[in-house]
């Protein structure tokens, strides 16, 4: 199976299989004799196509850092089942998710609550400014994934509504 | 033995300045009571700490604010001075009135001194009073029968404001004085939209102006000295984020007026302890900002061209000590740059960031000072201001100090949470900086240095190996397939 990351806004897919000792990777990012040696407490030694570098490797979830030339870079790893779930709802969007890490400074309504368009749902806090996320569709509130107060990071789901009701 | 009248300073603050001044303080052979949010309990500042005394609120920054929890605490610990560090408590009149009431020393200025520079009308009006240059301004209510007659006066460039004003709403910039009259009618329709007042002052417009700022050091015995400059003019949304000393922009001519300025500012306001004199400096001329009446977050820049701890001189002040160095004994040799890592994304307009320090490696070396407040396994949230760390660097000039700065950008590394990192090496390499075309608006009209460059090509590879290798899906359905490519491995090579 072709596994994809991402960094930044670009998705690259990659393939692996074994290669002598070492792996051969291929995919969008190229085609080389590739593999990553752990050297301690963090650190590895990246050969690629008898290149070696040292890297720093942290993994958190799905989420990949790497520290390489000096410079860091956050990847992740796109599931793919997710990836497939993503496509199909793409258009639904049923959960409001952050745009950028903050806090919830007040819910406004519960769940089962049916809410028409425009309705306030949540107010959230980032960076000084409260902003309310309102419902964009008429509908029920399936489910609140925050609580006041809670702070939560980019991407988080913050309320669902379900489309109906 | 300690020299000092109290034995044992409490830090109202967290963070890289906690620590920052529990080290000095230790050197010094004070005993150090920290006071922490349960959010920082695991802080280094808490670990570096001789104790660690819990506070609460309703948030964080909430604990850090609450004067009244913390002078009981410095109380219950036997603490005899209590340091603010710089943002919450520093700057609060009423705290350092309360601290004096509970007979220990409050590590800054006299709350008079505080109260005056607090209030920025009062202060500019007190800086003009004595004859410091504070921008030339017109306000209508003060006579507006003249007031267009005043605004002539000034000359252009002009800057018109309403006097209720606030967000830039209603301002214009007057460059040809033939407009002047048509420019002051439209700002008084916009003031009387936005504020429902249509009063308007002008001030001088200062052209792509450059924020240099001047460290003073006053004692109880009346000596006021000033550290040299300092020049802050890379900044986004008002916030600094690179500083350095001494300032490429002023001619020593103009180096000596600017700090002579602040002295005889701090000298007229009986300052005491360490301030900061803030100035816009544009088209050869400075006008009074602000002055801050705390430490700095950009300090250590100072003290790596002086070499005089500021902290150190800070608390012997609070204990009633003579400065001990007269402002001919101070010098300055080198360059210095500090450069502030914060947890945010240039690419998406300076948004904060959210994650876990999973891996921390901090430069080390000779010319380099990290002050940092973060740990392995800590989490980065937004409950509190963004700034991971300061990395400090001193070279024999400025060129020597950029390529330092770029090197130790190479060896930080923090995994887990994204960082400015790479923008500041972006800044640290643009020609603009080198030869120091810079002002306060430079990294809003070059949105490119924000924006995440495309990667090439063989970081790409390097990168997706890495990625595909650390993944244990992948390596193990790697590992699972009948072996055909190592069979084929030997000769391919």
């Amino acid at each position: 199976m072709r596994h994809a990351f991402s960094i930044g806004d670009t998705e690259i897919e990659v393939w692996l299989a074994r290669d002598g000792t070492g792996y051969r990777l291929s995919g969008d990012a190229g085609s080389a004799r590739v593999d990553l040696v752990p050297a301690g407490d963090g650190a590895f030694s990246l050969v690629v196509d008898g290149l070696v570098r040292p890297v720093l490797v942290a993994i958190d979830g799905e989420d990949l850092y790497v520290h390489l030339n000096g410079q860091t870079h956050a990847l992740r790893h796109l599931d793919p089942t997710r990836r497939f779930a993503d496509a199909e709802s793409a258009g639904g969007g049923d959960v409001a998710r952050a745009p950028m890490p903050g806090t919830v400074v007040r819910v406004d309504v519960a769940a089962g609550q049916a809410v028409v368009t425009g309705a306030p749902l949540v107010v959230i806090e980032s960076m000084k400014l409260e902003t309310t996320i309102r419902a964009w569709h008429d509908g029920v509130v399936a489910a609140l994934h925050v609580v006041q107060g809670q702070s939560f990071d980019r991407d988080a789901p913050l309320v669902t509504v379900t489309a109906g009701g | 033995m300690s020299p000092f009248p109290f034995d044992t300073l409490l830090v109202a603050n967290r963070g890289e300045i906690a620590l920052r001044i529990i080290r000095t303080a230790k050197r010094l052979g004070l005993r150090t009571v920290l006071v922490a949010h349960t959010d920082d309990a695991g802080s280094p500042a808490a670990a570096a700490a001789d104790e660690v005394l819990a506070i609460g609120g309703r948030t964080g920054v909430a604990a850090y604010l609450d004067a009244e929890q913390i002078i009981a605490a410095a109380r219950r610990s036997g603490a005899g001075a209590i340091h603010p560090g710089y943002g919450f408590l520093s700057e609060n009149a009423a705290f350092a009135r309360a601290i004096a009431e509970a007979g220990m020393a409050f590590v800054g200025p006299t709350p008079e001194a505080i109260d005056l520079m607090g209030d920025k009308v009062r202060a500019r009006a007190f800086v003009a009073r004595h004859g410091f240059p504070v921008a030339p301004s017109a306000i209508e209510d003060d006579d507006p029968a003249t007031f267009v007659e005043r605004a002539h006066a000034l000359g252009a460039p002009l800057l018109v404001k309403p006097s209720a004003g606030g967000g830039g709403k209603g301002m214009r910039i007057v460059r040809d004085m033939a407009l002047l009259e048509r420019e002051i009618a439209q700002a008084r329709s916009e003031g009387e939209r936005y504020f429902g007042d249509g009063r308007l002052y002008v001030e001088r417009f200062v052209e792509q102006p450059r924020h240099i700022e001047v460290q003073v050091l006053g004692d109880a015995h009346g000596t006021v000295v000033h550290l040299g400059e300092r020049e802050c003019s890379v900044q986004r949304r008002f916030q600094k984020i690179v500083e350095e000393t001494p300032s490429p922009a002023l001619s020593p001519a103009q180096r000596a007026q600017i700090c002579e300025t602040a002295a005889g500012i701090a000298r007229a306001a009986g300052y005491r302890n360490a301030g900061t004199v803030e100035f816009i400096f544009g088209g050869g001329a400075f006008y009074f900002l602000e002055m801050n009446t705390r430490l700095q977050v950009e300090h250590p820049v100072t003290e790596m061209v002086t070499g005089i701890d500021l902290v150190e001189a800070q608390l012997r002040v609070a204990a009633g000590e003579p400065l001990g160095f007269r402002q001919a004994d101070i010098g300055s040799r080198g360059h210095s740059i500090e450069l502030r890592l914060y947890a945010e994304s240039p690419s998406r307009g300076f948004t904060p960031t959210t994650g876990r320090v999973l891996a921390l490696r901090l430069p080390e070396g000779d010319g380099v000072r990290v002050d940092a407040g973060i740990a392995r396994g800590q989490r980065v949230t937004t409950a509190f201001d963004p700034m991971l760390a300061k990395l400090i660097v001193h070279g024999a000039d400025r060129a020597d100090a950029i390529a330092k700065a770029r090197r130790a950008l190479a060896d930080f590394a923090l995994l887990g949470c994204e960082t400015n990192a790479a923008f500041l090496d972006r800044l640290m390499a643009d020609p603009d900086f080198a030869s120091a075309a810079v002002h306060t608006g430079w990294i809003d009209a070059h949105p490119d240095l924000a924006a995440e460059p495309e990667l090439d090509p063989r970081t790409r590879l390097a990168l997706a190996a890495v990625a595909a290798l650390s993944t244990r899906a992948i390596r193990d359905a790697a590992d699972a397939v009948p072996r055909l490519h190592a069979s084929i491995g030997g000769w391919r090579n």
